[in-house]
C-alpha cells in the first residue's frame, strides 16, 4: 500500500514560520553547546552540522526510482532514498575512516571519493541491467533535453511511463550526491572521533591507547545514527522519487537544509554531552 | 498528505499497545538489574524480552504512521527509529540505574523535535507524524538498551565499555584493552541492525488489504526472538556461559512458539493453502 498505491502529496511549498523556527532552534542548540563545552565541543558540533547539511543537500542529487523504477516505469535506481543515501554515505564513511590519521582534509576528500565511487559503480551497473537486461533505453520524463549532453528525450520514452533507465544527467547527479554524502558522513565521524580521543581518556580514567576502540566505535555509531536520521528526513522531503538535479523536486532543497541543520545540531549536541556530563 | 489510506479495523487500539509495550519494556529492563543485586548474570535474558516487547509496540507504531502513505517505504521508518534511538541510548547509559528512564525522556525529546521538523519544516502535514516519531525513537533507544543488557548483563556505560568480570576472555588477561566490550567491540552495530530489521520487516511483510493485527504482531515477536537468538549467541563472549545458555534457550523456545503461531495465523488468513515441499524429490529421474 504505502509504496505503490499512495501518491504523496506533500507539496513543494515552503513554510516560512517553521523555517525561521528551525533556524532559531539550531542557534539555540549551538548556544547550549557553547555553554556546556566552549572550544572543542562547539567546534565538533559545527562540524557535525556542516556534515549533516552536506548529507541532506547531497541526497537531492541522487536519482531515486523506488518501486516504479524496478518495473522500468520511472527513471532512477530502483530503491528508496534512505537506502541509497545510507549506502553512499556509509561507503564514503568507511573510505574516509581509513584515512582518519592523515588529517581532516585528506580524510574528508577520501570519504567523498569513496561515496562518489560507490554511486558511480551503482549507476553504471544499474544502467547495464536496464539496457542489456530489461532492454529499455535511458530517457528522462521530466525534461525535454538532457541539460548536459543536449540529447532529446521524448522519442525514447515509452508511452504511459515517466521515463526509464538512467539518463546522463541522473548519472552525474548520482556521483555528485555520493561525493557530498560521503564527505558529510566522514566529516561527522572525524569530528566526533577527534573529540572522543581528546576527552574520553579523562572521563574514563584510562590511557589514550586504551580508549581507541571505544572512541572509534562510539564515533562510528553516532555517525551512522546521524546519517540515517538525515537520510530519512531528506527522504521525507523528496517524498518518494527524484530524477536528479533537473527534477522540479530538486527545488525543495532549502527545506531539507534547515531540517538537516536542526536534526544534526540536536543529535550532535547529545553526542557531545556524552563526554561533558 | 492527510488522507488515511487504510484504517485499523478491530483489534487492540494503539494506545493499549503503547501502554503495554512501554510498561513491559521498562519492567523487563529493570529486571536485568537483579544481576547487580544478586551479583550474577542469570537475569540477562530479561533484556531480550524487553527487546521483543519494544519491537511489538514499535511495529504497530510503524503501521499507524505508514498507513498515511509517506511515500518513502516502510524500512525508512525503522531506520530513523534506530538512528535517533542509538543517539539517545548512548548518552543515557551514563546515568547508571536511571538509564532506561533517561533514555525514554531523551528519545522522546529527540523524536518530538524530529517529528516537528518533518511535519512543519518539510511540510509533511501527517497527523500521526509527531507522536509516531516520538514513539519510534523511544522504541529504538529501549530496544538497543535491551540488547545491551542481554549481551553484557547490564546497561551502564562502564559495563558496556569494559569486559565483564566472569568470562573466558578475562582469564586470558584481556580486561585492560576495552576492545572486548559491547561498544568497543562494535557489537552495538550488530544490535543496531538486528533491531532495525526486526522492526521494519513485519509491517512491510503483512501490509495490504488482508492485514490482520494479530498476525503482524506475532510476526514481530517472531522477528524479535530471532534477533534475540543471534544476540544470545554473541553474549557467550561477554557473560558467563550458563547465563548466556539460559538466554539462548529462552530465545529458541520463544522463536519456535511464535513461528508456529505465525504459520497458524497465515494459514487462517490465506484463501487456500497448498503444503508444497520447498525442494521437490527427484526420484525416478
Amino acid at each position: 500500500m504505502s509504496a505503490v498505491a499512495a501518491k504523496p502529496a506533500a507539496g513543494g511549498a515552503m513554510n516560512p514560520t517553521a523555517m525561521a523556527v528551525g533556524v532559531v532552534m539550531t542557534l539555540i542548540l549551538l548556544g547550549i553547546c557553547f555553554a556546556v563545552s566552549p572550544g572543542l565541543g562547539l567546534m565538533t558540533l559545527i562540524g557535525v552540522v556542516i556534515g549533516g547539511v552536506l548529507i541532506g543537500f547531497g541526497t537531492h542529487f541522487v536519482p531515486v526510482g523506488g518501486a516504479p523504477a524496478a518495473m522500468g516505469q520511472a527513471p532512477g535506481i530502483a530503491t528508496g532514498v534512505a537506502m541509497l543515501a545510507a549506502g553512499a554515505g556509509l561507503a564514503g564513511l568507511f573510505g574516509g575512516a581509513w584515512a582518519a590519521e592523515q588529517g581532516l582534509v585528506v580524510a574528508v576528500v577520501t570519504g567523498g571519493i569513496g561515496g562518489g565511487l560507490m554511486m558511480a559503480i551503482t549507476c553504471m551497473m544499474v544502467n547495464f541491467v536496464y539496457v542489456f537486461g530489461m532492454g529499455i533505453p535511458s530517457a528522462s520524463g521530466k525534461v525535454a533535453k538532457d541539460p548536459i549532453t543536449g540529447d532529446t528525450q521524448a522519442e525514447y520514452k515509452s508511452q504511459g511511463t515517466e521515463g526509464h533507465g538512467l539518463p546522463f544527467i541522473s548519472f552525474v547527479g548520482g556521483v555528485i550526491g555520493g561525493i557530498l554524502g560521503g564527505a558529510g558522513g566522514t566529516l561527522i565521524y572525524i569530528e566526533l572521533l577527534t573529540l572522543y580521543e581528546e576527552t574520553l581518556p579523562g572521563v574514563m580514567n584510562i590511557t589514550s591507547e586504551q580508549v581507541m576502540p571505544i572512541a572509534v566505535s562510539a564515533a562510528g555509531m553516532f555517525a551512522v545514527g546521524l546519517f540515517l536520521v538525515n537520510a530519512v528526513l531528506t527522504a521525507y522531503n523528496i517524498t518518494g522519487t527524484i530524477e536528479g538535479p533537473h527534477d522540479p523536486k530538486f527545488k525543495r532543497w532549502p527545506r531539507s537544509i534547515v531540517a538537516s541543520a536542526v536534526a544534526s545540531a540536536l543529535c550532535g549536541l547529545v553526542a557531545v554531552l556524552i563526554v561533558v556530563l | 498528505m492527510s488522507v488515511k489510506v487504510e484504517v485499523i479495523e478491530g483489534g487492540v487500539p494503539h494506545t493499549t499497545i503503547l501502554a503495554a509495550g512501554l510498561v513491559s519494556t521498562l519492567v523487563c529492563l529493570y529486571l536485568t538489574y537483579l544481576n547487580v543485586i544478586t551479583n550474577t548474570e542469570l537475569f540477562s535474558f530479561f533484556g531480550g524480552l524487553a527487546v521483543v516487547a519494544a519491537l511489538i509496540w514499535g511495529s504497530h507504531t510503524i503501521k499507524v504512521l505508514c498507513s498515511y502513505g509517506i511515500g518513502t517505504g516502510v524500512p525508512s521508518a525503522g531506520m530513523i527509529a534506530f538512528g535517533s534511538g542509538v543517539i539517545a541510548m548512548l548518552l543515557a547509559t551514563k546515568f547508571d540505574i536511571l538509564a532506561p528512564i533517561v533514555a525514554l525522556v531523551l528519545a522522546a525529546v529527540i523524536g518530538f523535535i524530529l517529528g516537528y521538523v518533518s511535519n512543519n519544516i518539510l511540510n509533511m502535514k501527517i497527523p500521526a507524524m509527531v507522536q509516531a516519531l516520538t514513539e519510534m525513537a523511544i522504541v529504538g533507544a529501549l530496544s538497543l538498551m535491551g540488547f545491551a543488557a542481554l549481551m553484557t548483563g547490564g546497561f551502564t556505560f562502564t559495563g558496556l565499555t569494559m569486559l565483564p568480570a566472569k568470562t573466558m576472555l578475562t582469564a586470558a588477561g584481556l580486561e585492560t584493552t576495552y576492545q572486548y566490550s559491547f561498544i568497543g567491540g562494535g557489537l552495538i552495530a550488530v544490535a543496531f541492525l538486528l533491531g532495525a530489521l526486526a522492526i521494519q520487516h513485519p509491517f512491510n511483510a503483512c501490509l495490504g488489504p488482508g492485514w490482520k493485527q494479530d498476525r503482524m504482531l506475532m510476526l514481530t515477536a517472531e522477528c524479535g526472538f530471532l534477533s534475540m537468538i543471534v544476540a544470545a549467541v554473541m553474549s557467550f563472549a561477554l557473560i558467563s556461559a550458563g547465563s548466556a545458555l539460559i538466554a539462548l534457550i529462552v530465545a529458541i523456545i520463544g522463536w519456535v512458539y511464535t513461528y508456529g503461531q505465525y504459520m497458524e495465523m497465515s494459514k487462517r488468513d490465506a484463501a487456500a493453502w497448498l503444503d508444497a515441499k520447498p525442494i521437490p524429490e527427484v526420484e525416478g529421474h
